[in-house]
């Protein structure tokens, strides 16, 4: 961290990162609850990014970037954390999407709640991108270079990630349907 | 463009404004009403991902961010003032130690409890039990069952105590509990420093430290800490 002295606008540094965690934190928290399906680490994904950020704010330039350049961030403290810990492997079916419609009852009885579930079980390789486009409003040429892949390669897995999840849905209704 | 590849630009960019797809959609019916499914579906979709965030998450990372800029600080001061510390240490050694060293536990307290945390009193929103183990257990203890109704929890050195720090509301004001592992006072006491009124335990693995302006509070929340941590374990 740089010292006081060699900073002279830091009240403008804080201004600028006040604004920042106002403006984009429900935004990445959102992020990360999909990237791991838990509150408890989301929040503390969040936060630990935004502690980071901190750290590096000289570096954000554009302030247009800095929903990527905190989504970036993010996506490597989630890295970091899954270096360090064994992952926890249990029955999604069963634990993880029944944990998630107690946590956000009473719509996940509905629609909404099928479709977390989906989200749930869709690949991590086809949920990224998905959600880089429809929470994060990005371009398949943004998301490509968040993901390191092509533009191409985007467009497939978003394709089929819709597809995927339109599947999913079907099948869970039907289920609905005859229990 | 044709049908198929209307079909694949709608799964890709359902939202699409390129004049092809635009064109197509008003010429083509099966397309149009296509087009009008994964839009419903796109709205649905977005609406279910839009988890609401905690209450107070903005709150709760600025405040980390500022103790931790404060602790950097005080890292920074030490670090800046070590030579002439040391010299100090030479002159004054078992004299200049000792003073320091017996900073009493309730007065550490209050000072971080009025430091750059102070915003905490405030919060009233309970955190998740999650959240209360996972300091514990950063401090070394499993809990096996969480009070009810903290609405604020960290792990924070104070002073040269380690310490998991609360806040517990209650209808008489928010009582601040920090629980100092591995550190046992003597005895119970009471303590008081600018209208502030507090006491310390000892129980289970260390000390109890409860802090607030109404001590008729402390008992029961006394008896809460203490069933929590005699049932809880070292990890």
């Amino acid at each position: 961290m740089a010292s006081v002295g060699s900073k002279p606008d830091v009240s403008s540094k804080q201004r600028q990162f006040d604004a920042l965690v106002r403006s984009l934190s429900g935004d990445l928290y959102r992020y990360a609850y999909w990237l791991c399906n838990e509150d408890a680490l989301a929040h503390d994904l969040v936060q630990e990014t935004f502690l980071r950020a901190w750290r590096s704010l000289d570096s954000l330039r554009d302030t247009a970037a800095a929903k990527a350049w905190l989504i970036t961030i993010l996506r490597r403290e989630h890295a970091r954390l899954y270096e360090r810990k064994t992952p926890q492997f249990a029955d999604v079916d069963d634990v993880d999407i029944a944990d998630e419609r107690d946590a956000h009852a009473p719509e996940s009885v509905g629609e909404d709640g099928l479709i977390r579930a989906a989200m749930q079980r869709l690949d991590a390789k086809y949920r990224e991108p998905l959600l880089m486009q429809v929470l994060g409003g990005f371009s398949c040429e943004e998301i490509a270079r968040e993901l390191n892949i092509t533009p191409a390669a985007v467009m497939t897995q978003v394709f089929r990630a819709r597809q995927k999840l339109k599947g999913m849905l079907a099948g869970d209704v039907k289920e609905a349907q005859l229990s | 463009m044709n049908c198929l590849e209307f079909r694949r630009e709608l799964n890709i960019h359902p939202q699409s404004n390129d004049a092809a797809f635009v064109v197509h959609a008003r010429e083509c019916p099966r397309c149009a009403q296509a087009q009008a499914d994964a839009l419903a579906f796109e709205a649905t979709l977005g609406r279910a991902l839009a988890i609401p965030p905690p209450s107070n998450l903005a709150e709760s990372i600025l405040l980390a961010q500022a103790t931790q800029q404060r602790r950097e600080s005080q890292r920074w001061r030490r670090g800046a003032g070590w030579l002439a510390l040391a010299a100090a240490a030479v002159l004054a050694v078992g004299v200049g130690w000792r003073a320091t060293s017996a900073q009493p536990l309730g007065d550490a307290a209050i000072a971080h409890m009025l430091g750059a945390e102070a915003p905490a009193l405030a919060y009233t929103a309970p955190v998740a039990d999650d959240s209360v183990r996972k300091a514990f257990a950063k401090r070394g203890i499993d809990l096996a069952q969480v009070p009810a109704d903290i609405s604020y929890v960290q792990c924070c050195p104070v002073g040269k105590y380690k310490s998991v720090h609360m806040v517990m509301p209650r209808a008489n004001g928010p009582v601040t509990v920090m629980y100092v592992v591995d550190d046992h006072v003597a005895s119970r006491s009471d303590f008081s420093h600018d209208g502030w009124l507090g006491r310390s335990v000892p129980l289970a693995h260390g000390t109890l430290v409860m802090i607030g302006h109404d001590a008729g509070q402390f008992a029961q929340i006394e008896r809460e800490w203490q069933a929590t941590l005699q049932a809880a374990t070292r990890i």
